[in-house]
C-alpha cells in the first residue's frame, strides 16, 4: 500500500510538468491575444509592451519562469517572495490566479461534493431497486429514469428546475452565490446524470451478483432476497462504482460550465472557460494544474480505498 | 456497511468544510445584474460596465450631465480657458479628499495621467491624452526606449530604475501637463479641441491615489517596465475619491458599493448600498429580475427580448445608444492571396448598401424597431453636428451602380457577370459565432443581396479571436462591425475611416477624407470645424461606403420605473450608480 502511494505521489510532478507543457503549447497555438477586447484596439505599441511585459514574445522564458513559480522552486531558492506563485490573470489585472482559484474551487468544490453525494444516493436507490429485480416493472422504471438522467442535457434540466421551483414556486433563490438555498439546485442538475450512471452501473453490478455461488448459497441458507442483496451482494456490486466515484469527483469538484452559468454560480468551470475564451494564458494554465492534481490524488484515494475492500488489489498492484 | 459509512462520513464532512468558505450574503438596498467588471483601475479600463462603476468611485475634474450633456464642475471647480483655446487651468476644490481623508492634489492627477500615457500599462484609451502638448511624443519616446532596453544584452535592476527616472525627467519637461500649486492644474494643447472638456470628464482621466499605487508598483528589472500587482484596488485597499466606495468585491461574484462619508455633499436620495451581481446567463438575469432578487438589468440581451418588448411591459425599456451597427466593406484593392477585391470598386460598396432594406431588418429580423442608420454619427446625439443624408433603399439604383461597375445579368441566369462573362466572385462574408442578433441579421443581408444583386455568398462564422485575426488581415469582403463613440464629438466615430487608423479593418484610405479631418483639426471657428465635418461624413456615406450602417444600437434595460429612480435615458447612457434608489410606497419618496 504504501509502495502504491509513494509511487503515485513521485510521479505527481512528471504528470503536472507534462499537461503544463502541452496545455501551453496548445494555447500558444490559438491565434489572438488576452489583450484584445470585442471592438477596440491599443495602439500597437501597447500592445507590444504588454506581450513584453508577460513575456508572451519569449515562449520558453515565459514557460521556465511559469514553472518555476508555479512548483515552488522558485520560492526555495529565494528567487520569488510567494510559493506556488501561478501569476496574474491577463484578462482581469485587479486579481491573481491564486486569487481565482481560490475563489473559485470551494464553490465548484461545494457543489460537486454536494452533487456527488445526492447522486450516491439517488444512484443507490435505483440502482438496488433494479438490480433485485431484474427484468421487473420496477427495474425498467428506473432504467428508463437513468436513461433519460444520462441523455437531458444539464442545461434542459437546470433551466427547467430554475423556472419551476425558484421562478415559480419561489423555493429556492434564482441564481448567485451565498446561502445553502443558494446551492441546491445547481447540487441536484449536476447530480442527474452521475446518478444515473451509478444506477446503471449498481443494477447491473447487483445483478451478477445475486448470480453468484456465494449469494446463491446464503439464500439457500434461508436468507431472504434483499437481505442476501444487502449482507452479500451489494459490497461486490460496489466496486465499479467507487472506481468511478474517483475521476466523478474530480469532474464534479472541478466545476460544470454549464451548471454554475445556468445558475450564475461564480465556480471555476465559469472561470476555466472564459478563460480560453479570453485567452488568459496564466488562468488557464493554473486551473488546470489543480483540476489535474485533484484528478491523481482522487484516483489515488480510490485505489485505496479499492485496496482497502478488496484485498487482492494490492498484491497485484505490487511489482512482481 | 462499515465502508459505506465511511464514504459517506468523508464526502458529509469535506462538504461541510467546503460550505465553510462561503460566508452569508446580505441583500443591498439596490441590486444591479450587470456583466462582469474587468478591472477597478480606472487607466486600465474598456469595458462598459467597468467604466459605468467607475463613475460612482472616481471623480474627475469635470462630469458631462447625463441629461443636457453640458459640462459641470467635479473636482475642478472652475476653470478657465486662454483665449487661443490651447491652454486649460483647472482650479481645483481645496476640501477634496480620498476616501481614506488623504487630501486631493492637482498632483494625483498628473501622475494619473502620466500613467495613461505609458505604453507600460497597455492602456486603450492611452490616445485620449494625445491632444496634450508633448504627449504623443513622449509615449512614443518611452515606446522606443522600451524597445531598444529590451534588445539589450544585460538587464539590471540599476538600469531599468535609470530610465525611469529618466523617463519621470522627460514628462515633467516636455508634456503639457503642470502643478504649480496643489490645488491648480495647467494643461496646454497641441492644438485647440473643443471636445477636451468632454474628454476630462472620461474615466479613463480619473485620479489614482498615489501612495496605494506605490506599495503595489515597481519597476521590472527584466522590461524595464512599470508593473501595477493586483491587489491595489480591492476592499480595504481601494483608496477611491467618488460618491461611493468600494466595500466588498468577490471575483465573477458580486461587488458591493457604498456611499464614501469623505465625499462632498452626497445625493439626498442615494441607495445605502449598491450591488453589482454578474449574472451571465442571460434568462438567468431576466428570471433573477422576476424574482425580485434584481433590480435593474443592466443589458438585457435573452434571445426572447424581441418578445419582452412587443409585450409592451412598461419595465422593458429600448434605449438608443451612443453607437451604430455596421457591416463593413473591405476597401484594400486585393484579397490577401492577391485576387483581385470585387469591393475595392467604391460602385460596387454602394451597389450593396443602396440593397438592403434596414426597415425590414429592425421590424422583422432583430424585431427592436432600432431607428435605421444612413450614416455613422448618431443623427441629433451631438449639438451643432449636421449629419449627411446618406444612402437610402433603392433596388433599381443598386442595380444600375452595379451595372455601372460592370457587372450585369447577361445570361439571365439571375447571377451578375462582367463584360468577359466571368461571374462575380462568392463574397465573402466574416462574422464571429455566439451571437444570435449577428447571426440573423447576416442570414437576411446574404438573402436580399442574393435576390436583389445577384450573387453568392460564402459565409464565414468563426470564433472571436479567428474572426478578428481575418478582420486584421483584410481576409473578408464584408465583415460585421460596430462602434460606440467615446467622447461628444462626430470625429470619435469618423476616425475611424482616417488612413492607417488601428480600427480602420476596411483598410479605407481617401486622401481627400483624411485632408477634410485635418482642415477640421486645424479649423478655428467652431461652426466652420462642423461644417468640414458634415462634409467629411458625407464624403464616406455617400460617395465612399466603406462602411455600411444598418441601424443605432438600442440597449435594453429591464427595471420598475415606479420602484427604482435615477436610471438616465439620455444616448451615452452615463448611468450613475450613486443616484439608483429605490423608492417604497410613500409619497414622499415618489418624486424623482
Amino acid at each position: 500500500m504504501s509502495m502504491l502511494i509513494a509511487r503515485r505521489l513521485l510521479q505527481l510532478p512528471l504528470v503536472l510538468g507534462l499537461i503544463l507543457t502541452i496545455t501551453f503549447a496548445l494555447l500558444w497555438i490559438i491565434p489572438g491575444n488576452p489583450m484584445e477586447n470585442e471592438s477596440r484596439r491599443p495602439p500597437a505599441e501597447v500592445a507590444e509592451a504588454m506581450r513584453r511585459q508577460y513575456q508572451l514574445d519569449r515562449p520558453g522564458a515565459f514557460l521556465a519562469q511559469y514553472a518555476a513559480r508555479a512548483s515552488g522552486v522558485a520560492w526555495v531558492v529565494g528567487a520569488h517572495p510567494v510559493p506556488f506563485d501561478l501569476g496574474p490573470s491577463m484578462r482581469h489585472p485587479d486579481w491573481s490566479v491564486n486569487e481565482i482559484i481560490a475563489a473559485g474551487l470551494p464553490v465548484s468544490a461545494t457543489i460537486g461534493l454536494g452533487a456527488i453525494m445526492i447522486a450516491l444516493l439517488i444512484g443507490s436507490v435505483a440502482g438496488v431497486i433494479g438490480g433485485l429485480r431484474p427484468g421487473s416493472w420496477s427495474d425498467g422504471a428506473t432504467q428508463a429514469l437513468a436513461l433519460i438522467g444520462i441523455s437531458v442535457p444539464s442545461f434542459v434540466t437546470g433551466s427547467l428546475l430554475l423556472v419551476l421551483l425558484a421562478a415559480k414556486l419561489r423555493l429556492v433563490p434564482v441564481g448567485g452565490w451565498g446561502t445553502p438555498a443558494h446551492a441546491l439546485l445547481p447540487m441536484l442538475t449536476l447530480s442527474l446524470p452521475f446518478a444515473a450512471y451509478i444506477a446503471r452501473l449498481l443494477r447491473f453490478g447487483l445483478a451478477d451478483q445475486m448470480q453468484t455461488h456465494h449469494v446463491r448459497t446464503a439464500m439457500a441458507k434461508g436468507l431472504s432476497r434483499r437481505d442476501a442483496a444487502l449482507k452479500h451482494a451489494l459490497k461486490n456490486a460496489f466496486l465499479p462504482v467507487l472506481s468511478y466515484l474517483g475521476p466523478a469527483t474530480a469532474i464534479a469538484m472541478t466545476g460544470s460550465f454549464v451548471v454554475e452559468k445556468v445558475f450564475a454560480v461564480p465556480g471555476l468551470g465559469r472561470h476555466f472557460v472564459d478563460g480560453v475564451l479570453g485567452k488568459d494564458i496564466t488562468l488557464v494554465m493554473g486551473v488546470v494544474l489543480v483540476y489535474a492534481a485533484l484528478l491523481v490524488l482522487l484516483n489515488l484515494l480510490v485505489d485505496i480505498l479499492y485496496a482497502w475492500i478488496d484485498p487482492r488489489i494490492e498484491i497485484a498492484a505490487r511489482p512482481q | 456497511m462499515r465502508w459505506t459509512a465511511w464514504i459517506v462520513g468523508l464526502l458529509v464532512l469535506l462538504l461541510l468544510l467546503s460550505w465553510g468558505w462561503n460566508a452569508g450574503a446580505r441583500r443591498a438596498d439596490v441590486r444591479v445584474a450587470s456583466a462582469d467588471v474587468f478591472t477597478l483601475d480606472p487607466q486600465r479600463m474598456t469595458y462598459m460596465q467597468d467604466l459605468r462603476v467607475a463613475r460612482a468611485l472616481f471623480e474627475g475634474l469635470c462630469w458631462s450631465d447625463p441629461n443636457t450633456g453640458a459640462v459641470v464642475e467635479g473636482v475642478a471647480k472652475s476653470w478657465s480657458i486662454s483665449p487661443d483655446g490651447r491652454c486649460y487651468t483647472f482650479h481645483l476644490r481645496p476640501d477634496a479628499r480620498w476616501s481614506n481623508g488623504d487630501a486631493l492634489t492637482a498632483q494625483d492627477f498628473r501622475e494619473a495621467w502620466r500613467r495613461l500615457l505609458l505604453p507600460d500599462l497597455a492602456a486603450d484609451y492611452s490616445e485620449l491624452l494625445f491632444p496634450i502638448a508633448g504627449a504623443r511624443a513622449f509615449f512614443a519616446w518611452r515606446s522606443a526606449q522600451l524597445e531598444s532596453y529590451a534588445k539589450r544584452g544585460s538587464h539590471s535592476e540599476q538600469a531599468a530604475q535609470e530610465l525611469w527616472r529618466e523617463t519621470v525627467a522627460r514628462f515633467d519637461s516636455t508634456v503639457g501637463i503642470e502643478a504649480p500649486d496643489p490645488h491648480t492644474l495647467v494643461v496646454r494643447l497641441e492644438q485647440p479641441i473643443p471636445y477636451w472638456m468632454d474628454i476630462c470628464g472620461f474615466q479613463s482621466l480619473s485620479p489614482v491615489h498615489r501612495p496605494t499605487l506605490e506599495r503595489f508598483s515597481r519597476i521590472d528589472p527584466d522590461t524595464a517596465m512599470v508593473r501595477t500587482e493586483p491587489g491595489w484596488t480591492k476592499p480595504g485597499v481601494l483608496v477611491c475619491n467618488g460618491a461611493m466606495r468600494l466595500a466588498d468585491w468577490k471575483y465573477k461574484r458580486s461587488m458591493l458599493l457604498e456611499p464614501n462619508p469623505m465625499y462632498r455633499g452626497a445625493h439626498p436620495a442615494q441607495a445605502r448600498s449598491v450591488e453589482i451581481v454578474p449574472i451571465e446567463d442571460a434568462s438567468t438575469a431576466v428570471l433573477a429580475y422576476e424574482s425580485g432578487s434584481i433590480d435593474w438589468v443592466s443589458d438585457l440581451t435573452a434571445e426572447f427580448r424581441a418578445d419582452l418588448v412587443s409585450a409592451g411591459r412598461n419595465d422593458v425599456h429600448v434605449l438608443p445608444a451612443f453607437g451604430t451597427d455596421f457591416w463593413s466593406f473591405n476597401c484594400r484593392p486585393t484579397m490577401p492571396d492577391g485576387r483581385p477585391n470585387p469591393f475595392a470598386d467604391a460602385r460596387v460598396r454602394r451597389a450593396f448598401a443602396r440593397a438592403v432594406d434596414k426597415q425590414a431588418l429592425v421590424q422583422s429580423v432583430t424585431r427592436l424597431h432600432e431607428p435605421i442608420a444612413t450614416t455613422l454619427v448618431p443623427p441629433g446625439s451631438i449639438a451643432g453636428y449636421e449629419s449627411p443624408v446618406g444612402l437610402t433603399f433603392d433596388l433599381a439604383a443598386a442595380r444600375a451602380e452595379l451595372a455601372a461597375a460592370g457587372w450585369k445579368d447577361r445570361n439571365s441566369d439571375g447571377l451578375v457577370e462582367n463584360a468577359q462573362g466571368e461571374q462575380f466572385p462568392t463574397v465573402e462574408m466574416l462574422f464571429m459565432t455566439g451571437n444570435p442578433r449577428v447571426q440573423a441579421i447576416a442570414s437576411a443581408l446574404v438573402a436580399m443581396w442574393r435576390d436583389g444583386l445577384g450573387v453568392q455568398f460564402d459565409v464565414r462564422k468563426k470564433d472571436g479571436k479567428f474572426a478578428k485575426e481575418d478582420l486584421h488581415a483584410g481576409n473578408f469582403m464584408i465583415a460585421r462591425g460596430g462602434w460606440y463613440g467615446d467622447y461628444l464629438d462626430p470625429t470619435t466615430f469618423l476616425d475611424l475611416s482616417r488612413t492607417g487608423n488601428g480600427n480602420n479593418d476596411r483598410g479605407f484610405s481617401d486622401p481627400r477624407f483624411d485632408a477634410l479631418l485635418a482642415d477640421a483639426e486645424r479649423a478655428a471657428d467652431p461652426a466652420q470645424r462642423m461644417r468640414l465635418l458634415t462634409d467629411a461624413e458625407r464624403l464616406i456615406m455617400e460617395e465612399q461606403m466603406p462602411i455600411l450602417p444598418l441601424c443605432r444600437y438600442v440597449t435594453l434595460y429591464m427595471y420598475d420605473p415606479d420602484r427604482l429612480r435615477g436610471i438616465v435615458r439620455t444616448p451615452r447612457l452615463d448611468q450613475r450608480l450613486q443616484r439608483l434608489h429605490t423608492i417604497g410606497g410613500n409619497a414622499e419618496d415618489a418624486q424623482p
